[in-house]
């Protein structure tokens, strides 16, 4: 399903930068024993234990409430069935901002105005992007909760070094240094967008990449929310600079058409092989674990973000979760002005094996117990401050777009269709009532 | 075989159409066996491999150095059975599995009984909407059916059934039921009603009740049609994720086998190479149901060739 | 479950009564309303009180589960048990006819709530918007039969009901007859086409990627393109090959449910009277014409049987196809469309419409059972 489209969402974008964290000891106050609370969401596993440890000994411990959180790999489906079958959790993790408006439109979910908590002073926990995405009739109802960063080239760090080749700051001294490669008998890229269900995210990542360092911001936003046809001119050449790279002769290993058949977790396996079977990777931070056994982040590959394309068009590609409150009572409240404050949300990057970085701008880089994570939370905080960063807009879109026609239309192109042709498909597809 | 063999007894050329029964016999099941378990046995290779072979070679490599050590691991079994809670999930299971293939036969092989042998009016239009119910899709039962469990409704219609009753096992057995039932009497009405109309008819005469006829024959002669369907359905409930996590829930305390083990695939799925050994793990127990029911088909052949 | 004896015995006692007392009539039949009453409520009340200790336990969890297992299993015996009961106690006139209700009851009342209601949701659903919030009339069925992805899933599921299940019902037919031959290994063998039924699904899809995997780089680890490369071929991405990846996924469904048809045919097999099969080798019958003209049709109905199943299951099926091809390069089938449509673009309405194609499919097969019914009847 989706899972790996939201995993790859989790793990870099680090959105936040807000300011606040001033005003929080990290201690939960109120008297709720016995008083269960759950969190669902779509994080399993490391992750999932991660936060139930820091809930049950900081929350849970400070209150006697019984918070518990509760992931599943097949959240989408799931969240739907509890909450139109009348058994919604308490909050709940939206790696689809969309979906958090949907729910408010649907009258289901309980704005943050009525639960008490001041916008402006979220907006400087969060950074004022992040909080806007779950505006509906102007009032908010996503919290944001977890951030991650896109915008990552991987490298075959050990060739770069030896060939002597610099990581490239701007679209034409990638191809440069593509072409490059290509004459010293390497394939540059890797690409694979193989994900069962959700095969084709990882293209629609390169497209947002693209868009934001082309188009800029405001256009990205416009076609976000299809205030611009899907196939505008602007998404046009950004996906004529796309195919430029993946439509190359020779730039990707095993050729375009083989791409959506190539799973994304394996596809960064021949860049890290003796011979490499290719030198650059454009993914999430999360795909560290996918690397073989024995892989050292830093030694044998490392990270540059993607490279500008049009000057002085800036921007930084990410994902996250947003939290919708479907229940109001005050455990629910004390529990969320707990979980989102800056000692929390260091206390939690600072468990093993966690590789969400949280929105809170008040979470510094050193809170993370993975360096690499830290490093990026830091680039992501500020991109945050800076106004930059842009969600993912497979995540922003409505579902049959943003987890359907986006995914396979970029499927379909990389296996011989049309770009325009593709493209329009897409834009046909937009639902008329949403 | 032993069919064959009496009936050839006597026919002089015997020998050679002995031979001739059994060669092409056991060489198609040969074959076919083998067909069926090669995927299996791909599975069975790489639950017992470390994970970077699995990763860089295919699977029948290993039959050409089965005595590399160094490539075979349990670590995979190791960490399936220790993941945490993994003996509460077991137990949870068997909790939902029981009941949900009891229930649903029990009422099935009454109602297979009640289309079979008692005369109602509208049974024939009754049994085919039993039947034609098997195409609904779960998947869209489970919002309504949760609703009514959350809320106690219909159609937006508040009735008296007992509510909240989503997260008790009884939610999950009646679930299951529910979504057995319709081929549990197909498959029973179609065994129940062909037994012979005599046994029926001789003991009504003898003054037994429809209760007494149906504890006292049917159930016995149908043993092979029971063992059959409590095989599936067993299975069906053993294996099933979807509805447990709706209707049950994901937390610990009621958390399924299946629920443990896909959690095991963590939220990158970088898991992924214990699966194998899980899916092993959780194949066991519908395997040992399956052996320990083979011996009811058999006994069913006699109950069967008595009354003829 | 001596009880119904002691019934019918009282019962009979009963009925000629006419020389008793009219006071000790009445006192009996007090008594025997009170019983009514009083048993299965009873049987009901000790239920219940576990049921709801059962659900807010903090007992040991062996034991809750214990309890659980026993009030399941019983339970339910008993409500049939206290259910004759109570009818015993009615009057003999309105016994008879009320007497099969109870045996049909409770599975029609739960069918009624788990499947017929959902169904009838689903129909109203279907004349909805996405949201589930106005009528559109017929606007989401305009979809379901015009759009690309859904006629290409109509056209794939037929090829599907067509060819899945004859091909598992013939195998499963072949090898249950096969294997009822054998002296020996019976069980294992078996156990071997059950084997796949018992693999759950996250386990069926793991299976065929051993099979069906494709890589670009490095040696295979799928066994179809590790033979094919042994050839000296390139690797082939054999789940994208139109319209070939169809079979390949249809293989699968066979692999997985021939189990099915086969350990009920071989039931069937099982259950045809050995003294006709005997009957007709002593005419002179080969084997093969004792199976086409003595086992072929005492195990006829049967096999309406398993082929409707298996239509119907194939008819829902959607896993397959959504983890391994995603219903992408013309692999759509209606069960994948609905899912689709209902839970990830969150469109009820056309869900919800597909999902009534798939009602309406199953008319021509049941039509084929009530003929089948019929014929039965008849025969008997």
């Amino acid at each position: 399903m989706k899972r790996m489209k939201w995993l790859a969402l989790l793990a870099v974008f680090a959105m936040v930068v807000a300011a606040c964290g001033d005003d929080d000891d990290g201690a939960a106050t109120g008297d709720f024993a016995g008083e269960a609370i759950s969190i669902f969401g779509a994080f399993e596993t490391v992750e999932a234990d991660a936060a139930n440890a820091v809930i049950s000994s900081g929350f849970n411990a400070d209150t006697g409430a019984e918070a518990f959180y509760e992931g599943s790999g097949s959240f989408e489906e799931q969240i739907k069935i509890r909450v139109e079958g009348g058994n919604p959790p308490d909050i709940a993790l939206y790696p689809q901002p969309g979906s958090v408006v949907e729910q408010a439109e649907l009258g289901n979910a309980i704005a943050l105005e009525d639960l008490g908590f001041d916008i402006g002073e979220l907006e400087d926990t969060f950074g004022s992007y992040l909080v806007s995405l779950g505006e509906h009739d102007g009032k908010h109802y996503g919290i944001p909760t977890n951030v991650n960063s896109k915008s990552l080239v991987w490298y075959n760090k050990p060739v770069f070094e030896a060939e002597g080749y610099d990581t490239p700051g701007t679209l034409t001294e990638w191809t440069d240094l593509a072409d490059q490669m290509l004459s010293d008998g390497y394939t540059p890229f890797c690409i694979g967008t193989g994900s069962d269900a959700a095969t084709g995210w990882p293209a629609t990542d390169w497209m947002e990449d693209i868009m934001l360092r082309t188009a800029g911001g405001d256009v990205y936003d416009q076609w976000v929310a299809h205030e611009i046809p899907f196939n505008d001119p602007a998404v046009l050449r950004a996906g004529e600079i796309f195919e430029s790279i993946w439509g190359a002769e020779g730039y990707v290993l095993g050729g375009p058409e083989t791409i959506p058949d190539i799973d994304f977790r394996d596809s960064p396996d021949p860049m890290v092989a003796d011979p490499p079977g290719c030198l650059m990777h454009r993914q999430a931070s999360f795909i560290i674990s996918f690397f073989p056994e024995g892989t050292t982040a830093g030694t044998d590959v490392d990270i540059f973000p993607f490279p500008d394309i049009d000057d002085g068009v800036k921007g930084s590609l990410g994902g996250g979760e947003l939290g919708a409150v479907f229940n109001d009572t005050p455990a629910v409240r004390a529990f969320i002005e707990w979980f989102i404050s800056a000692d929390t949300q260091c206390t939690m990057g600072s468990q093993e094996g966690v590789q969400r970085i949280s929105p809170n701008v008040g979470v510094g880089s050193d809170c993370y117990a993975d360096p690499i994570i830290g490093n990026i939370s830091g680039s992501i905080t500020d991109a945050l401050k800076a106004g930059g960063m842009r969600f993912d807009a497979s995540d922003l879109m409505p579902s049959s777009v943003g987890s359907g026609s986006f995914w396979t239309g970029m499927n379909e192109w990389m296996r011989g269709a049309d770009m325009a042709s593709v493209f329009q498909d897409i834009e046909d597809s937009w639902p008329t009532d949403g | 075989m032993s069919a064959v063999a009496t009936g050839t007894v006597a026919a002089p050329p015997g020998f050679f159409r002995r031979l001739w029964d059994r060669w092409p016999v056991k060489v198609a099941i040969i074959v076919i066996v083998i067909l069926w378990l090669i995927p299996t046995v791909g599975l069975l290779v790489n639950s017992f491999r470390v994970k970077s072979i699995t990763e860089a070679e295919g699977w029948w490599t290993v039959f050409s150095k089965p005595f590399e050590f160094s490539q075979w691991t349990f670590d995979h079994y190791s960490s399936v059975l220790n993941a945490r809670g993994f003996g509460n999930a077991f137990l949870n299971s068997l909790a939902v599995s029981i009941p949900a293939t009891v229930i649903p036969i029990t009422m099935a092989a009454f109602a297979a009984y009640a289309f079979s042998w008692m005369d109602f009016k509208g049974r024939h239009i009754l049994f085919v909407v039993v039947v034609g119910l098997l195409v609904v899709p779960l998947q869209m039962a489970l919002i309504p059916l949760l609703k009514l469990y959350t809320s106690g409704e219909f159609f937006g219609i508040a009735t008296p059934f007992p509510h909240p009753l989503n997260g008790t096992y009884m939610a999950v057995w009646l679930a299951h039921t529910g979504f057995g039932l319709p081929l549990a009497v197909y498959l029973l009405r179609n065994y129940i009603g062909s037994l012979p109309s005599s046994i029926i008819e001789s003991a009504r005469i003898d003054g037994a009740t429809h209760f007494q006829i149906f504890v006292r024959l049917i159930l016995p002669l149908s043993v092979p049609a029971l063992a059959s369907f409590a095989i599936f359905q067993f299975l069906w409930v053993w294996n099933d994720f979807l509805v447990a996590l709706v209707f049950l829930g994901g937390t610990p305390d009621v958390k399924v086998l299946t629920q443990a083990l896909a959690d095991l695939n963590g939220a990158y799925g970088q898991f992924e190479h214990v699966l194998p050994a899980a899916a092993f793990i959780t194949m066991a127990l519908p395997l040992v149901v399956f052996f320990s029911l083979q011996r009811y088909f058999v006994r069913g052949l006699t109950a069967g060739s008595v009354k003829g | 479950m001596t009880e119904p004896q002691d019934t019918g015995t009282k019962l009979a006692e009963g009925s000629d009564g006419l020389s008793e007392s009219v006071g000790a009539r009445a006192g009996l039949g007090a008594l025997r309303i009170l019983a009514a009453v009083a048993v299965p409520l009873l049987a009901f009340i000790v239920l219940w009180v576990t049921f709801e200790w059962l659900r807010d336990a903090d007992a040991n969890r062996g034991v809750i589960v214990l309890v659980a297992v026993l009030v399941g299993v019983v339970g339910v015996f008993t409500l049939y048990w206290a259910m004759d009961y109570m009818v015993n106690r009615l009057p003999a006139s309105v016994r008879e006819s009320i007497r099969p209700w109870v045996f049909v009851g409770p599975a029609l009342v739960i069918l009624a709530i788990f499947l017929a209601y959902p169904a009838i949701n689903t129909i109203y659903l279907s004349f909805l918007d996405a949201r589930s919030q106005e009528f559109v009339g017929l606007e989401n069925y305009g979809f379901v039969f015009t759009d690309d992805g859904m006629l290409r899933a109509i056209r794939n599921t037929l090829g599907w009901i067509i060819i899945v299940p004859s091909i598992s019902v013939a195998i499963g037919l072949g090898f249950a007859v096969l294997v009822d031959k054998l002296r020996r290994g019976e069980a294992v063998a078996k156990s071997i086409i059950f084997l796949p039924m018992a693999v759950s699904f996250v386990g069926a899809s793991i299976v065929w990627s051993f099979i069906y995997d494709f890589k670009i780089f490095g040696s295979q680890t799928g066994l179809l393109n590790g033979a094919w490369t042994a050839f000296g071929n390139e690797p082939v991405a054999w789940l994208s090959q139109e319209p070939f990846n169809n079979l390949l996924l249809m293989v699968i469904m066979v692999w997985l449910q021939t189990g099915f048809a086969m350990v009920i045919l071989s039931a069937a097999i099982k259950s045809v009277p050995e003294d006709i099969i005997e009957a007709a080798r002593i005419d002179g019958a080969s084997e093969f014409q004792v199976f086409w003209r003595v086992v072929m049709p005492s195990i006829a109905s049967t096999l309406v049987v398993v082929m409707t199943t298996m239509v119907i299951t194939v008819l829902k099926v959607f896993d397959i196809v959504w983890v391994l091809t995603n219903g992408e390069t013309g692999t759509e089938v209606i069960a994948e469309r609905m899912i689709r449509w209902f839970f990830r673009n969150s469109h009820n309405g056309r869900g919800a419409a597909i999902a009534v194609v798939l009602f309406l499919a199953i008319i021509p097969v049941m039509a084929i059972n009530v003929r089948r019914f019929r014929a039965e009847e008849q025969i008997r």
